[in-house]
C-alpha cells in the first residue's frame, strides 16, 4: 500500500517555501531594519507580547467592517456644497444620456430614412413620383426596377463571417435538450 | 488660530471684490439686511486697534476689549469662528468641485429659462389663435375644447419649468430650511407641499378616517391645502397667546370658548374664497336614540392665498374678510355624553362655469355666494341637524381642506355653556340599565 501523498503539506515545509509568497504574508517575512517610529522600538522592548499577524489582522479588518458604508456626516455648509455638487453631477450624467439617446434616435432615423429612399428608387435613381414629372414611361423594364438596392441592403449574408456563429445564439437558463447541432449547414 | 491665520487672507480678498453682495445663481429676491452669512462684523484688525466685541477671542483681545469698556458677545469659541470663517458667503466658497458645480447648474439655469420664455411665447401665440368653423358647431366647440385643453396642460408644464429651473439652488434649499421661504414663488410652494405630504398630511388622513369624519360629515375628503389651529387663551384673539392644537386632540372647553385662530396654507397660485365650516356629528340625540349634527361655525366668502394665510374665525366679520353666517358656538359635550368630534372643513368656492384661466399668474376664479340667499334658506341658519352633504350640493362647493379637534366634559364645560347662554348645562346623561336576560343563573361553584 502507498503512503499518502504529502503533497499538499510542501507548501508548510521550510524548505520548499518559495519566494513568491502571497503580499498578505510578505510583511511577515520582510523586517523592518529602521524604525520609522519610537513606540514601535518600545513594543519590541516589552517581552512576552505577541505580533499579531498582517493576515489575521486583515482577516479581523473585513469581518468587522461593514458593506455598507458609515453615513457622511459633515456640517451644514458642508452639507450644502455635497448636496450641490451631487446635484450638478446627476444633472450632468442625465445630460449625457440624453444626448446620448437623442444622437441613437437621430441615426435609427437616417438609417431609416435612407433605407425608405432606397426602397422608392429604380435603377436610375428616380422615384414614381419623379418619373411622373420627367415624363418617363412607368413601366418597369429590366434595368430600371424599382427597389433592387433596397433589396440588397437589406440582405443578410455574411452578417456572421468574421464572428464565431455560437454568439448568434440566444442565451437561455438551460442547456437545450438535443444538444448542439454540429452537422447544420444553411 | 492657525485657521484664523489660514483663511484670513481668502476672507479679506473675498471682501474686497465687490462681488459679494451679487448672488450669481438664486432668483429669490433678498432683504437688504440679510446676506448668507452671519451679521458682518467690522473689519478684525483695523488700524486703531479697537477690538470687536464680535470677534475678540484671545485673553489679550478680550483684555482691550474690557479696557474698551465692551463685553464680549458669546463664547470665545463663537467669536473665533465668527472671526474666521463668516466674511465669505456660502455662494463664494473657495472650493473648486463646489463652483464648478454652481456653474454647471448656473448654466442649465439659463437654458430653462430660455425654454420657459419660449413655452410662454407659444402659450401667448397659441391662446391669440381663433379656432375657425362653423358658428355654434359641434366641429368648432370641439376645437375650442381642445385648445383650451392644449393651453391648460401647457401651463401645467410651465409651471413644472418654472419649479424645475430653481430646484438645484442651493441658497433655495437652504432658505427653505431656514423658513425664509417666500410662499409668493413656485419653488417655495413646491418644496412646502412635498413637507407637507411627506408627514403632515398623512397624519391628518389618519386621523380623519380613523376618526370616521370622512363618511360622517363628508363622503370623501382629498386635502390639498393643510391647516393649523390655534386657541385664544382669553377673549381677546389679537393680543392673548395662542395655543396651538394637533389634528384631532382634546381641547378643554375653557380652552375652546373663544373663536380659534386658523392657517390656511394653498400650495397653488393665486387667491381663492373659501367657506368655512365646523361641524360637530355627535349631538346626542334621546328620542331617536341617535346622533345628529350641529353646526358651529359658518362663514363664506373667505380670501385665502398662499402669502395670506391666517384666518381669525372671530374677526372675519371686523376685519371684513368674509361674511359670517353662524359665529363661533363653543365646543361642549354634554356631562355623560361620548366625546364629540369637531370637524372643520374647508370649502373652495369653485367658478361656475370654468373659464379659460390664464397660466401667468391670474388668480383662481372663485365665485362669491350671496349671503341674502343663504340667510333666507332656514336649512343653513340653524345649527342643529345642519347638513354639510346639503351645503356643499347646493352652493356646488368643493372640499379642499380640513382639521379636526375633539371635546368632551370636563369642570370648564359648565361654566362655558352658562356663560353662552346654552341650556341644558346641567343635564347629564345616563346609560340605559340594561336588563339582565331572564336565564336562570346557575351555582357559582361552577364559575371557579
Amino acid at each position: 500500500m502507498r503512503p499518502p501523498s504529502t503533497a499538499l503539506l510542501r507548501a508548510f515545509s521550510p524548505i520548499w517555501r518559495t519566494e513568491s509568497l502571497p503580499w498578505t504574508a510578505r510583511g511577515c517575512l520582510a523586517q523592518q531594519t529602521a524604525p520609522f517610529s519610537s513606540a514601535e522600538q518600545r513594543m519590541a522592548r516589552e517581552k512576552g507580547r505577541l505580533k499579531t499577524d498582517m493576515r489575521i489582522t486583515v482577516i479581523r479588518y473585513h469581518m468587522k467592517h461593514p458593506l455598507t458604508p458609515r453615513p457622511l456626516r459633515f456640517s451644514r455648509n458642508r452639507a450644502l456644497r455635497h448636496w450641490t455638487i451631487h446635484r450638478a453631477w446627476r444633472l450632468y450624467q442625465s445630460k449625457l444620456r440624453q444626448s446620448r439617446q437623442l444622437e441613437l434616435e437621430r441615426q435609427y432615423n437616417s438609417m431609416a430614412s435612407a433605407c425608405e429612399a432606397l426602397r422608392l428608387i429604380d435603377s436610375h435613381g428616380l422615384t414614381a413620383e419623379e418619373r411622373s414629372r420627367l415624363g418617363e414611361p412607368e413601366v418597369s423594364e429590366g434595368g430600371r426596377e424599382v427597389g433592387r438596392l433596397y433589396r440588397i441592403a437589406m440582405r443578410k449574408d455574411e452578417v456572421w463571417k468574421g464572428v464565431p456563429i455560437e454568439y448568434a445564439k440566444i442565451q437561455t437558463d438551460s442547456p437545450p435538450r438535443d444538444g448542439w447541432n454540429h452537422a447544420w449547414t444553411k | 488660530m492657525a485657521l484664523q491665520r489660514a483663511s484670513r487672507p481668502v476672507a479679506r480678498c473675498v471682501r474686497q471684490s465687490n462681488l459679494l453682495n451679487k448672488r450669481t445663481l438664486a432668483t429669490t429676491t433678498i432683504e437688504p439686511g440679510f446676506t448668507d452669512a452671519a451679521p458682518p462684523p467690522p473689519p478684525s484688525a483695523p488700524p486703531s486697534r479697537t477690538r470687536n466685541p464680535l470677534t475678540a477671542s484671545t485673553p489679550a483681545a478680550e483684555k482691550q476689549l474690557a479696557q474698551q469698556r465692551q463685553v464680549p458677545v458669546g463664547s470665545r469659541r463663537r467669536r473665533a469662528a465668527l472671526a474666521s470663517t463668516t466674511q465669505i458667503p456660502f455662494v463664494q466658497l473657495p472650493y473648486q468641485c463646489f463652483q464648478e458645480a454652481r456653474a454647471f447648474l448656473r448654466e442649465d439655469r439659463q437654458e430653462k429659462l430660455e425654454a420657459i420664455r419660449a413655452q410662454r411665447d407659444k402659450i401667448a401665440r397659441l391662446g391669440d389663435q381663433v379656432v375657425v368653423g362653423e358658428q355654434d358647431g359641434e366641429v368648432e366647440r370641439r376645437k375650442q375644447r381642445e385648445k383650451e385643453n392644449r393651453v391648460r396642460s401647457m401651463g401645467r408644464r410651465l409651471a413644472e419649468m418654472k419649479v424645475l429651473a430653481d430646484i438645484n439652488d442651493p441658497v433655495v434649499k437652504k432658505k427653505f430650511e431656514d423658513g425664509q421661504s417666500d410662499m409668493s414663488k413656485p419653488i417655495y410652494r413646491h418644496l412646502a407641499d412635498a413637507k407637507w405630504r411627506s408627514y403632515k398630511r398623512v397624519l391628518l388622513l389618519q386621523r380623519l378616517t380613523q376618526m370616521h369624519v370622512m363618511p360622517d360629515v363628508l363622503p370623501a375628503l382629498d386635502p390639498v391645502v393643510s391647516t393649523e389651529l390655534a386657541f385664544p387663551t382669553s377673549a381677546n384673539s389679537t393680543t392673548s397667546k395662542l395655543r396651538s392644537v394637533h389634528h384631532g386632540d382634546f381641547v378643554p372647553s375653557a380652552l375652546a370658548e373663544h373663536a380659534p385662530t386658523l392657517w390656511i396654507q394653498p400650495y397653488d397660485q393665486g387667491t381663492r374664497l373659501c367657506t368655512i365650516v365646523v361641524v360637530n356629528p355627535d349631538v346626542p340625540n334621546v328620542e331617536k336614540d341617535g346622533f345628529d349634527y350641529r353646526c358651529h361655525y359658518l362663514a363664506v366668502n373667505l380670501p385665502v392665498s398662499p402669502t395670506d394665510t391666517r384666518v381669525r374665525l372671530g374677526e372675519v366679520e371686523s376685519q371684513r374678510k368674509g361674511d359670517v353666517i353662524l359665529d363661533w358656538l363653543p365646543a361642549y359635550a354634554q356631562k355623560g355624553a361620548p366625546y364629540q368630534r369637531m370637524s372643520i372643513i374647508i370649502l373652495e368656492q369653485p367658478s361656475p362655469a370654468p373659464t379659460l384661466t390664464s397660466p401667468f399668474g391670474t388668480a383662481a376664479q372663485s365665485r362669491v355666494l350671496d349671503v341674502n340667499q343663504i340667510t333666507e334658506d332656514p336649512r343653513y341658519i340653524t345649527r342643529q341637524g345642519f347638513k354639510l352633504r346639503s351645503f356643499v350640493d347646493r352652493y356646488s362647493l368643493k372640499a379642499v381642506g380640513a382639521d379636526l379637534f375633539r371635546t368632551k366634559w370636563d369642570e370648564g364645560t359648565a361654566g362655558v355653556m352658562q356663560r353662552a347662554g346654552i341650556v341644558g348645562w346641567d343635564v347629564e346623561f345616563l346609560r340605559k340599565r340594561v336588563e339582565p336576560l331572564p336565564y336562570q343563573r346557575m351555582g357559582g361553584e361552577r364559575y371557579r
